[in-house]
């Protein structure tokens, strides 16, 4: 049956923890292999095809570190037909999965150097399992840096991680609009980064978040004298099949689910912009 | 291997391929159709109104099917395609053509199980075009002829009262040799017709893309051109370009639940189409490609471009289907050519 690419593998979910709630509701799940054993092994960056059996699939970033063996972790936010259904599960209900899809993020190349991960919204997600495998390796890096923003407070995903992530990294959260109790920074995410003027030298900076941020972000990056390869980020489009043949998330002759999703911008600024 | 078939026992032959289900051309309600034979075919059809591609790629595949028990894990059984041999009369060069182009998509970086099981069990029984049967032919534009033999196993030509059959694949020289008898050694003078035959078929004019060779870079350096929108103006989204279309390999992939308690139901893929506005719409409403303009773009690309940039041929067979068919007149012959004239 493995060779049945469309067939995915059963996922029992282990832990559901609400990440923020309302209206622009994220919900974070932890999925097991259902029979015991691992579902596959993943890089930084890559995603994975999730399914309700009566709802349908929807790709999504696999959002916990590679080192990771016994689950992994996707938070997903309550847009559509799929993620609403997700919404819906209790721990210990059964799922499908397959994967994993996408290339990832060239961690290894950057060892020894500072990396600036630049966050915002939902776009945490896809960049946490890079913020956790580095600070697992620390001592493999030098400055790490992560820039997290959110509309308000109650938009800040990974809430209790990223506080614990202060020990060993420096963390800069950002809301939107100014806030009673809010000691981070008020203002948009791009203005966030340009505060802390990340410096080039060595560098590598990662950002992940709503188009209209990520545009910002490396317009600032540039600014500051950060290079087009060195800047890098992750990119979505609507799927179905992960595997290069349902033709939709193509951007230029490219399926991002399989030359992407994780682009340097030196790569990313020459393709049509279809994404 | 080259023999001529006497073109009163061609249901001799058909009836000879008992290993095989046999599909050939059949006019009904005025729509040339592949329908299984037994019996009868007739291969006087300019070209079936459908492409093939269906053989292969059938517009509704069923991956497996899932029944939940409330409380209980999902069962989930796989559904393979039957291994059924189906041979196909009647099948014109530019949908031959097709053929390969199909091929690339579906085992390029991995293999989809369900076209490899169905391509392994299907083979093509082509017929030349002794001339072009529309007047939206095209195929010499994209590297093809009205005699190419490309993704076929057999190649029939109409030599009036008599087929010369040719062998392209082993597979074809297995149908042939199961004809026995009824298959007969060609002569000197069927020889000298066939030549003379593929000769005036290819010398036919055809309409004309003009550069197709260039097209692939033309195209890149013209993805923000105003030609786009200006072209797609009167597109109504109703896709029967990429339905009818040999090549167009989009699909969708969707769960149909047939009883909700307990559960039970299949996951299936069908056809999709580049053309309609949520082919590539976000859950959040971002659509990247928002309007006409963009999906006529992103049709014409995949055909002139992109494919071309990743398999080194034009994904378009020339068969004029999307040009004939097309309610409102978009012509991909003139939309390449009016958006590459003037380029580089």
């Amino acid at each position: 049956m493995s060779d049945n690419i469309y067939l995915p593998k059963l996922g029992r979910v282990a832990f559901i923890k609400d990440e923020v709630v309302g209206e622009r509701a994220i919900k974070t799940f932890r999925v097991e292999a259902a029979d015991g054993g691992d579902l596959f092994e993943h890089e930084c960056g890559q995603c994975a095809m999730l399914s309700i059996f009566g709802r349908g699939e929807s790709m999504i970033s696999i959002a916990s570190s590679p080192l990771i063996k016994e689950y992994k972790q996707f938070s997903i936010m309550r847009v559509g037909r799929v993620s609403t259904a997700f919404h819906d599960l209790a721990v210990g209900d059964v799922i499908g999965i397959r994967g994993p899809y996408g290339n990832n993020f060239p961690i290894d190349d950057w060892r020894g150097k500072n990396l600036y991960f630049i966050g915002g919204g939902c776009g945490l997600a896809p960049i946490w399992p890079l913020i956790t495998t580095a600070v697992a390796q620390r001592a493999d890096f030098k400055n790490i840096t992560v820039f997290y923003g959110g509309r308000t407070s109650r938009d800040i995903m990974y809430r209790a991680e990223l506080e614990k992530l202060r020990e060993s990294v420096d963390v800069h959260l950002s809301i939107d609009k100014a806030e009673e109790g809010w000691d981070g920074y008020c203002g948009f995410v791009p203005a966030a980064v340009m505060d802390k003027d990340p410096v080039p030298d060595n560098s590598v900076a990662i950002t992940c978040g709503p188009p209209i941020m990520i545009k910002f972000v490396i317009q600032n990056l540039n600014q500051l004298g950060f290079a087009d390869d060195q800047i890098y980020t992750t990119i979505e489009n609507k799927m179905k099949c992960g595997l290069g043949k349902c033709g939709r998330c193509n951007v230029g002759k490219d399926y991002v689910c399989v030359k992407g999703p994780v682009y340097s911008w030196a790569v990313l600024k020459n393709l049509p912009e279809e994404y | 291997m080259e023999k001529i078939l006497d073109k009163k026992r061609i249901d001799d032959w058909i009836a000879a391929l008992n290993d095989w289900e046999v599909h050939a051309p059949a006019l009904e309600d005025g729509i040339w159709t592949y329908k299984p034979v037994s019996g009868a075919a007739r291969l006087d059809h300019p070209n079936t109104r459908q492409s093939p591609k269906g053989f292969t790629f059938p517009q509704r595949e069923v991956y497996f099917s899932f029944e939940q028990i409330k409380g209980e894990p999902p069962k989930l059984t796989q559904i393979l395609p039957k291994e059924t041999r189906h041979v196909v009369f009647g099948v014109r060069p530019c949908d031959g053509k097709g053929v390969p182009r199909m091929d690339k998509v579906f085992t390029d970086h991995v293999e989809d199980t369900y076209y490899t099981t169905r391509r392994k069990n299907v083979a093509y029984v082509g017929l030349a075009c002794n001339k072009p049967p529309s007047a939206t032919c095209f195929c010499l534009s994209v590297g093809g002829s009205p005699v190419s033999t490309d993704g076929l196993d057999v190649q029939l030509t109409d030599l009036g009262d008599r087929y010369f059959v040719k062998a392209v694949t082993e597979t074809g020289k297995a149908l042939m040799k199961a004809a026995g008898s009824l298959l007969t050694e060609p002569a000197a003078a069927d020889q000298k017709q066939v030549k003379q035959v593929h000769t005036e078929a290819v010398a036919y004019p055809q309409r004309k893309i003009n550069d197709p060779d260039g097209a692939p870079a033309k195209l890149k350096v013209s993805f923000n051109s105003p030609l786009w929108d200006e072209m797609a103006r009167a597109c109504i989204g109703c896709g029967i370009c990429t339905f009818l279309c040999p090549t167009c390999h989009c699909f969708d992939i969707n769960d149909e639940v047939h009883s909700k308690a307990p559960l039970q139901g299949q996951r299936v893929r069908t056809w999709d189409n580049c053309q309609f506005p949520d082919f590539t719409m976000h859950s959040s409403g971002h659509n990247p490609r928002e309007n006409t303009g963009a999906r006529l773009r992103q049709r014409v690309n995949h055909k002139f471009q992109y494919f071309h940039e990743n398999f080194g041929m034009h994904q378009c067979t020339g068969c004029g289907r999307c040009v004939s068919e097309c309610p409102v007149g978009i012509d991909i012959v003139a939309v390449v050519n009016k958006v590459t004239e003037n380029v580089g």
